[in-house]
């Protein structure tokens, strides 16, 4: 045990376990989420992915999910004790060095503007850049796919120029279009659903990100490089 | 050893599986009380021979026996509704359960009736073909 | 073949749903209670995970279009065999042309129809659960309607499925396993998540209050209502995969438990995990009712699953003998 590393909070009944820079509390008996505590960069999503690689082959893992530098670890059966697997997933953690995931570059063809710009405007607003100029920046940045999640297919694309942050919206959009392009905080993504969605929409793709009959029902994957290519812009 | 009771459906369910995954045709058995004869027919139903079923009291008057050992309950402790109050009886309805482990088997009337005598009590752990209930039909 | 007569919306066809897709953003779905899913497809001899018809909108009505063995489990609904009243948990045979009818539950929200064999429509992922968000699995990703018609599966059991095959009911022979309040409300059991201790002095709060279940739930999620309760300081997530149970606290104060169809990432703070053996139990409260939860320990979260394991296995073992047992002298 490495227990002289691993610092438990204040309240004794809540389990949680903070070392190395990562932190790891219980949902319910069996999912344990893994958070780095560092930036949110690729250095740290590299080392997710790392860790990723090494619990799936766990022979007692039910499923992995990776979120933005963080890992939910499922286990099959409740645990007998829930510290030794903590303290696994946190050595696992400290063994964990950076790799790059060797993904496909994916290129996504663009309408900008247009009746599914809807957000357009606001961010134009926020930022002080033309719509252009927001448009240009959004489609000559490559992205990396982070994770997927929320959505069948939805990928959680990492590079957005700065300059175009924009915050979720407050009140969402109640019923946005599958294939619109949009931001929401610090990253982007192309909506995989059409009903209510919180971020902000500034075009249209028409390729669809799931298919789930096909072997491989989401065209992303964790470390594959995302290009906006702009084949049309209306304004 | 204690008695096995050779008339017990799961007995002989048991026998019959012990029988076909040991590769074995046959089996015969007897005791002064009762015997059983089990030949398993491969890729047919098995035969076998056991101790007559229900048996007929009267003309009008049946007995309601146990198609298999378990608990006798009136009622399904978990559900005080299945409680059958009536002495009449229409075909079908549930008069009582037998309980093997956490599975009650309802036991109904066999044709409208009347309950003229409840054999076992409720608790009571009865053998397979043991009588429950004497009933007599309804024309 | 079955054929639908009549049903409300949100009725769908569901197994134990497809884990394992979460980390491509795709939502388990699955039997909101599935301990009455699994004792249900185990008294017609399936497998425990074979699709059946969940039914939480009423009233409900079917027609078997040839011979079979089928039972309802799950919320009490009054389930009538052209007419005839059924006996809950339990197996009958209907014929064909005979209409099963469910109606407004006595107790609990959801029912489960099981036929031996299970309901054949195609897999999506390794399961047969309906995903209505994803539009996929299922009757075609979609909710049941009239006319729609749903064929059954060879039975693979190694015995004939038989009617007359009843069982306790889950709660009364897990009584001791389970919580029970004085006045009324549902008690469930969860374990402290993440963000719990950010919550300050509204932490005792969200374990001591009742909680009212708001008409906005559904399959995704419960709502809660109550007096809200909220972090010291605001608390800034990164986005992270979540389960069915997880208790997330929204800006709004007012917690939202995921459910079957959960949402596979989420951001809100965490205050707390239902256990899972205590999910099915939520799975059949319906909207309106009160609910409380209580801290559980890990331990006892391991000791209600061991006890929820052992009573159905003795199930599926009990069941298989009696039924070869009584179709042995039939």
């Amino acid at each position: 045990m490495n227990a002289s590393f691993a610092m438990l909070t204040s309240s004794p009944e809540v389990l949680q376990s903070t070392r190395g820079g990562a932190r790891v509390s219980a949902i319910g008996a069996r999912a344990f989420l893994l958070e780095a505590l560092g930036e949110f960069d690729l250095a740290s999503q590299r080392r997710i992915w790392a860790l990723s690689r090494a619990v799936e082959a766990w022979d007692d893992i039910s499923e992995i999910v990776p979120g933005m530098t963080n890992l939910l670890v499922i286990f099959k059966e409740i645990p007998e004790d829930p510290e030794p697997p903590v303290t696994r997933i946190l050595e696992a953690w400290d063994g964990a060095r950076s790799i790059d995931l060797n993904g496909k570059t994916i290129e996504i063809e663009v309408c900008y503007g247009g009746e599914h710009a809807t957000d357009l405007p606001a961010l134009c607003d926020r930022s002080g850049l033309s719509d252009r100029e927001v448009i240009r920046i959004h489609h000559e940045a490559t992205y990396r796919v982070f994770a997927l999640g929320s959505a069948p297919g939805f990928g959680y694309l990492h590079g957005l120029d700065p300059r175009i942050y924009m915050p979720r919206k407050t009140v969402p959009s109640i019923n946005m279009a599958r294939g619109c392009v949009t931001i929401g905080g610090m990253q982007t993504g192309v909506a995989v659903l059409t009903g209510p969605n919180g971020w902000n929409s500034i075009g249209f793709a028409e390729l669809r990100m799931f298919d789930p009959s096909s072997a491989t029902p989401a065209i992303m994957a964790p470390g594959d490089t995302v290009r906006f290519v702009p084949v049309r812009v209306e304004l | 050893m204690s008695q096995v009771d050779f008339t017990d459906p799961a007995t002989i369910a048991e026998l019959m599986a012990a029988l076909e995954a040991a590769g074995v045709d046959g089996l015969q058995l007897e005791r002064p009380d009762q015997g059983l004869r089990i030949i398993l027919a491969r890729g047919r139903p098995a035969v076998i021979r056991r101790p007559e079923g229900l048996a007929v009291a009267g003309a009008s008057r049946t007995t309601v026996k146990a198609p298999i050992a378990g608990v006798f309950l009136t009622h399904d402790p978990s559900r005080p509704t299945t409680l059958h109050r009536s002495d009449d009886v229409e075909q079908g309805d549930i008069i009582g359960f037998l309980r093997i482990g956490p599975i009650l088997v309802p036991l109904t009337a066999p044709a409208s009736a009347r309950i003229m005598r409840r054999v076992a009590e409720h608790g009571a752990i009865v053998g397979f073909g043991d009588p429950l209930f004497e009933i007599e039909l309804q024309s | 073949m079955i054929e639908i007569i009549e049903t409300g919306p949100f009725n769908t066809v569901q197994d134990l749903g497809r884990p394992g897709y979460r980390k491509i953003g795709v939502t388990a779905s699955g039997a909101m209670d599935p301990f009455g899913l699994k004792i249900g497809n185990v008294l017609v001899g399936n497998a425990p995970g074979a699709a059946a018809i969940e039914v939480q909108t009423f009233p409900f009505r079917l027609r078997f279009t040839g011979p079979v063995v089928f039972t309802v489990t799950g919320a009490d609904c009054g389930a009538k065999l052209d007419e005839h009243p059924l006996l809950p948990w339990c197996t009958h045979a209907a014929d064909a042309g005979q209409a099963l009818e469910l109606g407004r539950p006595r107790t609990g929200a959801r029912a489960y129809l099981c036929f031996a064999g299970g309901l054949d429509v195609e897999p999506v992922m390794g399961s047969r659960s309906t995903s209505l968000r994803g539009a996929f699995g299922g009757n075609g990703g979609r909710f049941l309607t009239a006319t729609d018609r749903l064929a059954l599966c060879a039975e693979t059991s190694g015995h004939r499925p038989r009617a007359g095959i009843s069982v306790v009911d889950p709660a009364f022979a897990l009584a001791d396993h389970l919580p029970t309040s004085d006045d009324g409300s549902l008690i469930i059991r969860a374990l402290p998540a993440g963000e719990h201790d950010l919550f300050g002095n509204d932490a005792e709060r969200f374990w001591t209050q009742i909680w009212q279940i708001s008409s906005k739930s559904d399959r995704t999620g419960y709502r809660l209502s109550g007096e809200p309760v909220k972090p010291t300081t605001p608390v800034e997530m990164r986005s992270h995969g979540v389960v069915p149970g997880v208790i997330q606290v929204p800006p709004s104060g007012e917690p939202i438990v995921q459910m079957s169809d959960a949402n596979t990432a989420g951001g809100y703070p965490k205050i707390a995990g239902v256990i899972d053996a205590d999910l099915w139990r939520l799975g059949q409260a319906r909207i309106g009712s009160r609910v409380r939860f209580v801290r559980a320990t890990h331990r006892e979260a391991l000791d209600v699953e061991k006890a929820m394991t052992l009573f159905l296995d003795d199930v599926r073992v009990t069941c298989g003998m009696v039924t070869r047992a009584l179709n042995t002298m039939a």
